[in-house]
């Protein structure tokens, strides 16, 4: 048990798909975004609930953990790369591992960090190492020397040098080695009282607002430099940024990137990366921890410039960028615009990471919610949609907006059909009210769009709650058989079959089906020429007062889910007898081969008009289950008729040839 | 008339006596068991569960919220996980299943601790895809600490998630995988090397007629493929049988593996039928033994006559008392075997050496035991009886063990060293608790040690030499503490 609990300490990779915040189930904050080998790397902070004995009012922040994904959506958690307690400087349990950097430079991969040192005080900035973006790191012994700041940022220049930004927006040039400042830097002599201290580069922002400015974040764009930096313009912090033609500067204040948080987090720390050929702001926000804003979490949004190199203004959204994919659960209270009185609420105050709901209050509200991807959907994709409403009423979904295509129209009837006091009987359970509680509705769609569209998503009577959408498209199980003859597949099971829709046979267990039974019934004549038919694809038999049809059909599997069959055809799926043919041209004669079948549930198996096969009892569809005894197929044509009967259960079978060696026999087309 | 009465009583009696768990063990698709501050609890379909103080007298009582179906349940750090399937449109046919976790203190209902966190859904089904949310299996993998979960029934495939074992959410993005079909109720568990997905085969709540049965496959990875033994894939339908119907229970189900010390390990299921509890569904216990790195469930120890052979030297234990020769003529004569005597002599079978024959010769008072060479003699013929009112430990009741024909019992000394009294007593020394080891030896432990307070779960029966027996702590690498039980 010991081992059990130590392991569970490693890290798990876990991956987290997202609006904003991107990452749940942990706090993330002051996130520097980069992109290597064509994914974006993401170095936040790593906010946690402070332990006992550290001061629970303040940050704390123990290591680091990297981030990346490939399409902003879905982040992998590649796990912790540096800890407070693992890096030889750094003083132990201090709690202070604060806003990161990460680059590569000549195929190495320099973390850069701040934290409290075990001599002196302040912060220094180490520097750890590592193949990879993800690591492993291993940290240098000795923290930067002259550096006495936090909020690392380094920015490798198009004039070939790196210059490394910290604290209020110091600069100075790095060596070639990355782990030291360059010898060629200014140094100012500042007097502190009686002491002299030197301070090594520039303050590029002596100048400009600067306020408690901290976390530098420069950037060079179409031969502008940007230095972009969160100040307290009033009582918390803003996103500002200033440009210059030389990395030192100086440079020039040009305006906000991002206001303050509306509700009063006191922080916000950012990074801006093209990813793609598109721009983005990262940042953070208290959004999983409303009342304790040292716990934060990131965000992503679209940056876009003007024509001039300025910076658009940019307003945090809860909808965030990325694509979801309609298959995926979509957290539509999450959402891109709101019609007025539209509220959302934490499903769980006490576990914030398990997201919001979206309150749809009266008729006519309406969300939206951008960008999501149906590639893939069709007429048979269906909506599910976890819901919560008081009374009868509908969500519906439209394409893009108001006035759009209907997606789909959810009914909710959370109340008992025929009242709350209906009577009982066989379906009572789906007679419970569902008024109040969250429950999943689903349904098929009217439209299925094709590529990239918006939702417009509207409340058409009673007040409703969502939690989230998805739309899900059920498996191909069957195509139409071709003219073209097919082969058996590499294993030998032929998927070609010619099926009759199935015969109503009521059974209420499988246990009936003993080997007398089965003769007597599978041996009743139910349409003409049972025995001898080789049905085309569309033709009718007669079985009692109703007509049946052939399907002729390539089963995707190598399993034939009958039941899926009837299904699909929206026929009865349980208590029924299917009839199978298809039809076997051989090359040559292929002497003492057996037929082998698995079968849910019973079947019998006639080659050439020859009974070879009973399968009796509760079977299952399972490969190879029983054998005929050797048999020949004779060379040319050769029928294979089955009938698989079934009560309560999922009706399927496998069927092929196998040798004397049980290897599969394949010598054959299926016409 | 007589003789067929009492072969008939004798028929009814072995048609009655019930080898499953005592008291009122009704259940269906019971949890893993758990123990908690020294009481097992296991967790069934429909919300209640059993809890045991012994492992073996059980009582409903356990208490989960929910409903649902076939849950499963774990310690996991200091609190335990429970899981469980609960279906959207109730059972009444939908199959819009939901896994669900919560987490408690403790299982104890009485306990101040005892508090459900609410219930976490971490898997669904939307009642159109081929699966059918339900019958949840957890296995903390112990080579990373990861969290899986298998769930899954007849309707579709079996699939594969992993949750996180501090909070019980699903990992984030993580896909479910489908990784066998044509099974429900399944369980994955890990031993050296290999993962182990068995499945409930055939079809249940039928009463006597259900033909569940639990099948296994295996894997060098928790994703699989689940192999069985002959390399058919559970994907396909594949699985070799653990467990199916015998022994007057039918339809074994819903797999639950508990290890209780290095080499003891038991398995849980419930019967779909127990014939002698009138074909209730009950809570099933067994040995879980280990052949050639598969699992296949042990027999429920029923006692008997028995040589109580040592597998260190496979000698027997037996009393220490005089040999006494048996006075038979050595058949044929000379030194040809086979050369001398009338071959037209008629054959006459020998009768076995009789307890009166014996007797006699031995002390009446207590009578240590050694190890020797077998010769189903008196002095080493043991009778092994389960002692209904001694009460039992997890999957077994206390036996006494005599002397064929006696009430001379076997039993533990302060010193840590055996004898036998002449009269059984009842006393706890006197009795033992048989096991069936995974290699399908027995461990043969006392109830308790003289003078030492509290049950004894350390000294075992132990061939510290080859004539020699004692009492020592149980080490399954050893053959020194194992037994085995031959009837002959």
């Amino acid at each position: 048990m010991k081992q059990l609990l130590r392991l569970f300490l490693l890290s798990v990779p876990l991956t987290a798909a997202a609006q904003n915040p991107i990452i749940s189930g942990q706090f993330t904050a002051d996130p520097t975004a980069r992109v290597f080998n064509n994914k974006v790397y993401l170095y936040p902070s790593h906010d946690i609930l402070p332990p006992e004995g550290q001061r629970q009012d303040w940050f704390c922040m123990e290591d680091y953990h990297v981030f990346s994904s490939e399409d902003l959506v879905t982040w992998e958690d590649h796990g912790m790369i540096v800890s407070q307690n693992n890096v030889p400087w750094v003083r132990p349990n201090s709690y202070s591992m604060w806003a990161p950097d990460c680059v590569e430079r000549n195929g190495k991969y320099y973390f850069y960090f701040p934290t409290s040192p075990k001599q002196g005080g302040g912060f220094g900035v180490g520097v750890a190492i590592a193949d990879k973006p993800e690591g492993p790191y291993i940290p240098e012994p000795e923290p930067i020397k002259g550096i006495n700041g936090i909020d690392p940022c380094v920015l490798l220049a198009s004039d070939g040098n790196a210059y490394i930004f910290w604290g209020a927006g110091r600069c100075a040039k790095l060596s070639d080695n990355m782990k030291e400042l360059a010898e060629d830097n200014p140094k100012e002599v500042v007097k502190w009282g009686e002491r002299e201290m030197v301070n090594i580069g520039v303050n590029c922002l002596q100048d400009l607002p600067n306020r408690q400015a901290e976390g530098p974040f420069a950037f060079e764009y179409n031969g502008n430099y940007y230095l972009t930096y969160p100040y307290v313009r009033e009582n918390t912090e803003v996103l500002a940024y200033a440009m210059s033609k030389n990395p030192m500067g100086p440079y020039e204040y040009k305006g906000l990137i991002m206001a303050e948080h509306a509700n009063g987090c006191w922080t916000n720390h950012h990074s801006i990366v093209n990813y793609k050929g598109q721009w983005y702001l990262f940042y953070h926000h208290n959004a999983y921890s409303p009342n304790d804003d040292k716990r934060r979490s990131v965000q992503i949004e679209k940056l876009y410039f003007n024509e001039d190199g300025t910076i658009k203004e940019v307003t945090p959204t809860l909808r965030g960028v990325g694509i979801n994919k309609a298959d995926s659960r979509i957290e539509v209270d999450r959402y891109s615009t709101a019609s007025e009185g539209v509220e959302y609420a934490y499903l769980d105050t006490t576990n914030t990471f398990r997201g919001w709901e979206v309150k749809l209050p009266k008729k006519g509200s309406y969300i939206t919610y951008n960008d999501v991807d149906f590639t893939g959907a069709n007429a048979k994709t269906y909506v599910i949609a976890n819901v919560k409403a008081d009374k009868n009423t509908s969500i519906v979904i439209r394409e893009n907006n108001k006035n759009g295509k209907v997606i789909a129209r959810l009914n909710l009837q959370v109340e008992p059909e025929g009242g709350a006091n209906a009577a009982g009987g066989g379906m009572m359970m789906r007679r419970r009210s569902n008024a109040g509680l969250w429950h999943t509705v689903t349904t098929t769609v009217n439209y299925a769009p094709k590529g990239v569209v918006n939702l417009y998503i509207s409340c058409e009577g009673e007040a409703a709650s969502i939690d989230w959408v998805q739309f899900k498209t059920p498996p191909t199980y069957f195509t139409a058989a071709t003219a073209t003859p097919a082969k058996p597949d590499a294993e030998g099971f032929i998927r070609r079959w010619t099926i009759l829709e199935p015969i109503d046979k009521p059974n209420r267990s499988n246990t009936v089906f003993t080997d007398t039974y089965l003769r007597e019934h599978f041996n009743t004549e139910y349409f003409p020429n049972q025995f001898t038919i080789v049905p085309e694809n569309g033709q009718k038999v007669k079985v009692g007062k109703e007509k049946l049809t052939w399907h002729k059909l390539d089963s995707e599997r190598f399993n034939v889910k009958l039941f899926r069959f009837a299904d699909g055809l929206q026929k009865q799926i349980y208590g029924v007898l299917f009839w199978n043919v298809t039809v076997i041209d051989c090359p040559e004669e292929i002497k003492d081969v057996r037929l082998a079948v698995g079968s849910n549930s019973a079947s019998m198996w006639w080659l050439n008009g020859e009974e070879v096969l009973l399968l009796s009892g509760d079977r299952r569809m399972v490969k190879d289950d029983a054998v005929s005894p050797r048999i020949t197929l004779k060379k040319g044509i050769n029928i294979l008729r089955g009938a698989v009967i079934n009560g309560p259960g999922m009706s399927d079978f496998c069927v092929r040839f196998i040798d004397e060696n049980e290897n599969p026999v394949t010598g054959y087309e299926i016409k | 008339m007589n003789k067929i009465k009492s072969t008939l009583t004798l028929l009814s009696l072995s048609l009655t006596t019930s080898f499953a768990q005592v008291g009122q063990p009704f259940i269906h698709d019971p949890s893993t068991i758990v123990e908690c501050d020294g009481k097992y609890y296991t967790y069934g379909t429909g919300g209640g569960g059993l809890i045991s103080e012994d492992g073996w007298t059980w009582k409903s009582g356990a208490e989960r919220p929910g409903g649902g179906a076939a849950p499963d349940a774990m310690k996991i750090g200091d609190r335990y996980l429970v899981i469980y399937g609960a279906t959207g449109g109730g059972l009444g046919g939908g199959h819009n299943g939901r896994i669900l976790t919560m987490w408690n203190k403790t299982m104890d209902p009485k306990s101040p601790d005892f508090k459900y966190t609410e219930a976490i859904e971490v898997a669904a089904s939307d009642g159109l895809e081929d699966n059918d949310a339900i019958d949840p299996g957890l296995l903390l993998d112990p080579t990373t600490g990861r969290l899986w979960v298998c769930y899954g029934t007849y309707f579709g495939t079996i699939r594969l998630i992993e949750i996180d074992p501090n909070t019980g959410e699903r990992v984030k993005g993580n896909k479910e995988l489908d990784i066998a079909i044509d099974c429900e109720a399944t369980d994955l568990i890990y031993r050296d090397g290999w993962y182990y997905l068995l499945g409930t085969h055939g079809t249940c709540c039928d009463g006597v007629n259900s033909t569940y049965n639990i099948v296994v496959g295996r894997s060098r990875t928790v994703t699989g493929p689940y192999i069985d033994n002959v390399g058919r894939d559970m994907y396909h339908g594949g699985g070799r049988m653990v467990i199916a119907a015998g022994d007057g229970v039918t339809g074994p189900g819903h797999f639950g593996r508990y290890i209780i010390d290095e080499g003891i390990e038991i398995m849980s299921c419930h019967y779909e039928a127990d014939y002698a509890q009138g074909g209730r569904s009950v809570l099933g216990i067994r040995p879980l033994l280990w052949k050639n790195e598969w699992p296949i469930a042990g027999e429920s120890f029923k006692g008997g006559t028995f040589e109580i052979e040592s597998e260190r030297r496979g000698y027997a234990l037996e009393l220490a008392v005089d040999f006494v020769r048996q006075n038979v003529q050595r058949a044929g004569g000379g030194f040809g075997f086979g050369g001398g005597g009338n071959s037209n002599t008629p054959v006459t079978p020998i009768e076995n050496q009789k307890l009166e024959e014996v007797i006699g010769t031995w002390p009446t008072e207590n009578i240590p035991v050694r190890i020797g060479d077998y010769m189903f003699r008196p002095h080493q013929r043991w009778t092994i009886t389960p002692v209904a009112e001694a009460g039992g430990f997890l999957g077994g009741a206390y036996c006494k063990i005599v002397i064929e024909g006696t009430e001379r019992a076997l039993a533990a000394t302060a010193d840590l060293e055996l004898t036998t009294v002449s009269e059984f007593t009842g006393a706890d020394e006197q009795l033992w608790r048989i096991e069936q080891a995974t290699d399908g030896t027995y461990r043969i432990m006392p109830k308790a040690i003289p003078g030492q307070e509290g049950l004894n779960t350390k000294y075992v029966l132990y061939s510290i030499a080859d004539s020699t027996p004692t009492l020592a702590e149980w080490d399954f690498s050893t053959d020194n503490s194992k037994w085995n039980l031959r009837a002959h």
